[in-house]
C-alpha cells in the first residue's frame, strides 16, 4: 500500500504559481506542494512575527523610494516580502509606527525580518517545485 | 514581556522555528535543531551583551 502511494507521480505544478503564492501567503507555496507541516508552520510563525512587529508599534515603511533615504526604501522592500499581510495591515491603518515608543525599533526589526524570512521561504518553495529538494 | 531580553528571546524563537523548518524535514529533527538555534541565539546575545558592557557608549 505504501509502495503504491510512493509510485504515484505528483502532478507538475507551475513553479511561477508556487513562487507567487509562497510570497503572497506565507507558507502558501509549501501547502500547494503538499508540504502541509512546513506550510502551516510558516503561515503561523511568519504571520505572528509580522503581527508582533505591528503590536510593538513598528512602522510599515512606504514603498515610495526617496534617494535621500535609501534605508527606508530597503526596509520597505523587506516589509513587502511578507506578501498579503503587508497590504492587509496597510488597509487596516496599522503600521504607522510611533517613533517615541520604546518598542519602535524592536517592532521594525520583527516586521522587516518576517518579510526577509518569507523571501527565504519563497526560494525554498521554488527549489521544491523545481525538484531540487 | 517587552523587556529587551524577553523580546530577544521571542525573536530567537520565531527565527529559529523558520530556519529549523526550512533546513530539516522531520519534525523531531526540526525540534532538536530549532532548540539548539534558540539556545545559540540567546546565549550569543547575552555573551555579546556582556562583552560590550565595559565599552563606553
Amino acid at each position: 500500500m505504501r509502495a503504491a502511494a510512493a509510485d504515484q507521480v505528483e502532478p507538475a505544478i507551475n513553479k511561477y504559481l508556487v513562487a507567487v503564492l509562497a510570497w503572497a501567503v506565507p507558507g502558501g507555496g509549501h501547502l500547494l506542494l503538499r508540504r502541509r507541516q512546513k506550510g502551516v508552520t510558516f503561515l503561523i510563525v511568519l504571520t505572528l512575527m509580522f503581527a508582533t512587529g505591528l503590536w510593538l508599534e513598528g512602522r510599515i515603511f512606504p514603498l515610495a523610494f526617496d534617494l535621500s533615504q535609501p534605508l527606508v526604501g530597503l526596509a520597505a522592500v523587506a516589509d513587502l516580502g511578507i506578501g498579503i499581510p503587508y497590504f492587509i495591515a496597510k488597509f487596516m491603518g496599522q503600521g504607522a509606527g510611533r517613533v517615541v515608543a520604546i518598542t519602535y525599533e524592536y517592532g521594525n526589526a520583527f516586521a522587516i525580518v518576517a518579510g526577509l524570512l518569507n523571501m527565504l521561504v519563497v526560494l525554498d518553495a521554488w527549489d521544491i517545485a523545481e525538484g531540487r529538494k | 514581556m517587552t523587556s529587551h531580553l524577553g523580546l530577544m528571546a521571542l525573536f530567537a524563537v520565531f527565527v529559529s522555528t523558520v530556519f529549523a523548518t526550512l533546513m530539516r524535514d522531520e519534525p523531531r529533527d526540526q525540534l532538536w535543531f530549532g532548540s539548539k538555534l534558540v539556545a545559540g541565539f540567546i546565549g550569543a546575545g547575552i555573551l555579546i551583551g556582556w562583552l560590550l558592557y565595559p565599552l563606553p557608549l
